[in-house]
């Protein structure tokens, strides 16, 4: 057994753009990008930033404006993520503050979802990262490794995707709803499978979680969900608005109604 | 018996269960090099972690966690270790290292619901409504 290396990284101080070059430094090789390229998400972490955020978010409107890409989400995924904020501890908080709302209810289920995830991958382990059932369509069957670079860089030309992209890499964050729209778009619509897709979102998501993220992605396609999600070009506006479409010069894939959508999809 | 806290990635807080249960013990949180070099992760998440290690830890270290936790309880003369329980493989297998050679507590997570270790979660409607009652479901 080799000697542990002896490195302690707790020391640094001065701006956050320094600890930022410090830390970049001690995890050189250790990430993907390099050290010159290594940028922070505007979100920041520790508890402090999470109980700000906890207080600040008000659950009133949350259900009926979740899935909207400008409504009342609450922004603590990440902090849920890596235990800094516990479940509990943030359904009590809501429960004290506005009591047992309708809002509070949804709420408290999509928390409910995290505690879902983990036990799913309690009992299974890595089989996670496998179909865990036949999925329901024809998902195509030739899966690159990564995705292809017109993807990855934000260059497909599809508006909505690219900015969806550009945000991620950027901050590290993405709506639930721009979530689901890109996974569909990636297996369904490019038939690249979903495990390059789950990889990429792992890479950049700041909530990142193996199980919420592998089964999410799997839930999209199908192998861990009685139907597959698809999306149409009205669902993008209705919940995105219109500032994508209205810049947008591709000829849209999504731009049909969802029968029409199945049978271009999957009837092959 | 002198206990060292083990924060991980799935509570990394100081209200972590662990550390309450232990609060006068010392906090470590390893950055785990055999999985981040396997993980390739953007350098926002690793700085992610950092912000939240550096308020909830006292020592951050980089390398094989077993061997610096080992390491990081010789240093103090700590026999024991205390930390909150994960569903990860790779903090199974961290654990399964250390309890070769150390006595290490796992101290239960709180959860939102209480779930019997036997229940297979497999659909999310039925769990939630046989499980989410104190919640509205």
């Amino acid at each position: 057994m080799s000697a542990p290396v002896q490195m302690k990284l707790e020391g640094f101080s001065g701006s956050r753009e320094q600890i930022v070059r410090n830390v970049a430094e001690a995890l050189a090789g250790l990430y993907a990008e390099s050290p010159d390229q290594a940028k922070p998400s505007p979100y920041m972490g520790g508890r402090k930033a999470a109980l700000a955020a906890l207080e600040k978010f008000s659950v009133q409107g949350y259900a009926n404006t979740r899935n909207k890409l400008q409504g009342n989400v609450s922004r603590l995924s990440f902090f849920i993520r890596h235990g800094v904020l516990g479940l509990r501890e943030v359904a009590e908080s809501v429960r004290e503050r506005f009591g047992r709302s309708y809002d509070a209810v949804k709420f408290w289920q999509e928390l409910g979802w995290r505690q879902f995830w983990r036990r799913v991958y309690a009992r299974l382990g890595n089989r996670i990262y496998e179909d865990l059932e036949p999925a329901k369509v024809n998902l195509g069957g030739h899966f690159p490794e990564e995705l292809p670079e017109d993807i990855q860089k934000g260059k497909t030309g599809l508006v909505c995707m690219d900015e969806s992209v550009r945000e991620l890499v950027e901050t590290g964050y993405l709506h639930n709803h721009a979530r689901m729209w890109f996974a569909s778009f990636v297996i369904h619509f490019r038939k690249l499978g979903w495990k390059t897709g789950e990889r990429f979102f792992y890479r950049h998501l700041l909530d990142g979680d193996p199980a919420s993220n592998a089964l999410s992605w799997q839930w999209v396609a199908s192998t861990f969900s009685h139907r597959p999600y698809i999306f149409n070009r009205e669902n993008i506006q209705e919940n995105g608005g219109k500032k994508w479409c209205e810049r947008c010069q591709a000829k849209c894939p999504f731009d049909s109604t969802y029968p029409e959508l199945e049978r271009r999809l999957f009837s092959l | 018996m002198k206990t060292l806290v083990w924060l991980h990635g799935d509570s990394l807080s100081e209200r972590d269960p662990a550390a309450m249960k232990y609060p006068e013990a010392v906090r470590v949180f390893v950055f785990d090099r055999p999985f981040l070099e396997k993980a390739g992760l953007s350098f926002k998440r690793l700085f992610f972690l950092y912000e939240c290690a550096v308020e909830a830890a006292h020592e951050i270290r980089l390398g094989e966690t077993a061997d610096e936790l080992r390491e990081a309880m010789r240093e103090r003369g700590v026999e024991r270790l205390a930390v909150t329980e994960s569903a990860s493989p790779r903090w199974r297998e961290c654990l399964a290292a250390l309890q070769k050679e150390v006595e290490v507590e796992v101290v239960p997570a709180v959860d939102l619901v209480d779930v019997p270790g036997e229940y297979e979660a497999k659909r999310f409607t039925p769990f939630w409504k046989k499980f989410g009652k104190e919640w509205g479901a």
